[in-house]
């Protein structure tokens, strides 16, 4: 703002007038948003606390059961094996996605004939919808004639027994692979974008410093995008705790013995198949709370991420 | 000097296509398998390049698996949801960066604590509001709830409009042009590139939706791309009838149209992604 000094004395009258139409304008002009978004967003989350103190089956009037939904909760052995299976799951998944993608990034921030093509090839995963992906990776996956096993035997390791999505150890992984593979574009595209912002100049102040690949990597990239790492933090968080329902519920329905069996699956089920929607209420609490609580160690992560040794 | 760093390109350059390959490998396996006899798919040694092509397995796809009903739910699904909601967060947006009334502030900040609270965690409980209302297995009933998550969008316009110059919108209102029309004249012009960021996310995001589609629209006549897609990934035979390959060609039918949207689209990709407010 350059001329701050005159804004006051050309802004007062148009203000006033403008001061005493907005509210009933507003009305028209937000309206419709924040009456959809309260129905649709801001009643959902009061209703998912609400309705988890109830025993409700959808049909008939809910039955007031204080905190016994909870209770359950500890007592049930599936919300344990769920709730470990959702972190493992998004931390073999996030973790991978942040480095890999950054690598990937690095390596084709460069130009060349044809780099157009190239990246393209390294951006078309990010548009598969995960359930076409689950398509995809199940006949990569398939255990008699799929392409996997078939590597797999060729190279001299025998392939799972039971399938790469039956066999319990690796079907979590194996999901995971199948959202990393979704997912990585978003973050290559991302770090793509944060690299281009690092001055060329630093990087090769550093290099005539004498500082090789991997200390550049380390003291000059990786504080240079640390704002990027959090948003693709973040991004890949949400789309993990997404694909364990996804991918679950086409590809493995939580088995071999409940080894892929997600918080977020396990809400599915115990609403629309167990008809406990109470119940399903007081896990997505649980779901909320543990998702809010990655969300404040990622915040908390990136005061460490951003400080320059 | 000279040739050895001419040669670590070269190098580089090779790399990077090889790695590209492996990654987009995937996708133009199941094209390949497409493209393939169901002997072909299930031969003992996967084949890479399919031996001998057959095409009309697209025609038999989109004819038993998708079906022209299902790819029209999912234009009507997308256009309606993605078309409702950019106009409630472009008017949303416009209403809390220019206009003045009473509980700006925390309206604004309802919106941004949302974006914190991920769909999957009130899935649950917006299908209990949606079936109140009586809306599950209709058009309403699978589009509003999701044309109703407005948060990331409102915010979105909010950070653009807030860049625009304060003498357009004093002069005009000096003119004495109302706010619908400023919104029209003014706004939707002039926020072109919020708008083609907005659509690249939301357009995509929209398409690859299973969860609530799902949940809220299961029945034949509402039933969305992804849901058929999934049947495919559960297994489904469709009725003894339909082959293997003519799946994947019915699979590789709904991923292309996103694949090019989102190549043309994804320098606007990326500023939505940025512009959410982390950066």
């Amino acid at each position: 703002m350059p001329d701050t000094q005159a804004a006051p004395i050309t802004h007062v009258r148009p203000q006033a007038a403008v001061r005493s139409t907005d509210g009933r304008a507003a009305v028209f002009m937000l309206g419709p948003n924040v009456v959809l978004f309260t129905v649709f967003v801001g009643v959902p989350i009061v209703l998912a606390f609400a309705l988890s103190f109830f025993a409700w089956d959808l049909n008939g009037a809910p039955t007031w059961v204080g905190l016994a939904n909870y209770t359950a909760m500890f007592k049930d052995p599936l919300v344990g094996i769920s709730v470990k299976n959702t972190l493992y799951f998004v931390a073999m998944g996030v973790i991978p996605t942040v480095f890999i993608s950054l690598g990937l990034a690095m390596l084709i921030n460069f130009q060349f004939r044809g780099v157009t093509i190239v990246r393209s090839l390294y951006l078309i995963p990010a548009a598969v919808s995960l359930a076409a992906s689950a398509v995809i990776w199940q006949y990569i996956y398939e255990p008699k004639f799929g392409l996997l096993s078939y590597v797999f035997n060729e190279v001299g390791i025998a392939p799972p027994s039971q399938g790469f999505l039956f066999t319990p150890g690796w079907a979590l992984p194996s999901l995971d692979v199948v959202c990393i593979w979704t997912t990585l574009p978003i973050g290559v595209l991302l770090y793509l974008a944060a690299l281009q912002r690092i001055p060329e100049s630093v990087i090769e102040a550093a290099t005539l410093d004498g500082a090789g690949w991997f200390r550049r990597t380390r003291y000059v990239i990786w504080p240079g995008v640390s704002n990027m790492t959090l948003l693709v933090a973040i991004i890949s968080l949400i789309a993990f705790t997404a694909s364990g329902f996804d991918l679950v519920n086409i590809l493995t329905k939580g088995q071999p013995i409940y080894g892929t069996e997600t918080l977020i699956y396990y809400v599915y089920y115990s609403a629309v198949t167990n008809s406990q929607w109470g119940y399903a209420a007081a896990l997505s609490v649980l779901q909320f709370v543990i998702i809010v609580g990655i969300l404040a160690i990622l915040a908390a992560a990136r005061q460490f991420l951003v400080r320059r040794p | 000097m000279r040739p050895s760093r001419r040669m670590r390109r070269l190098t580089r350059i090779a790399f990077a296509t090889i790695i590209g390959i492996v990654l987009a490998g995937p996708l133009i396996y199941l094209v390949a398998g497409s493209l393939m006899s169901p002997a072909q798919v299930d031969a003992a040694t996967p084949q890479l390049i399919p031996s001998s092509w057959h095409f009309d397995d697209y025609v038999n796809g989109w004819k038993y698996v998708l079906q022209a009903r299902t790819f029209l739910n999912s234009v009507i699904f997308v256009v309606c949801a993605v078309g409702l909601q950019w106009a409630l967060c472009i008017s949303g947006g416009l209403a809390i960066t220019k206009m003045r009334f009473r509980g700006r502030t925390a309206i604004t900040t309802m919106f941004a604590v949302s974006l914190f609270i991920p769909v999957v965690t009130t899935v649950i409980p917006v299908f209990v509001v949606t079936n109140q209302f009586g809306l599950i297995n209709t058009y309403p009933g699978l589009i509003i709830p999701i044309a109703a998550q407005t948060g990331f969008g409102t915010l979105l316009f909010r950070q653009y409009i807030a860049t625009l110059p304060q003498e357009l919108f004093d002069a005009a209102r000096i003119d004495g042009a109302g706010w619908w029309l400023l919104l029209r004249r003014l706004v939707v012009p002039l926020a072109r590139p919020a708008t083609a960021a907005y659509l690249a996310i939301s357009v995509i995001t929209a398409w690859n939706m299973y969860l609530w589609p799902l949940l809220s629209a299961n029945a034949p006549h509402v039933e969305v791309l992804s849901e058929i897609v999934a049947a495919i990934g559960q297994g489904d035979n469709f009725g003894y009838t339909v082959t293997v390959p003519q799946q994947y060609a019915a699979t590789v039918i709904t991923i292309v149209p996103v694949v090019v949207a989102f190549l043309l689209v994804q320098p606007a990709f990326v500023r939505g992604l940025t512009g959410s407010g982390v950066e």
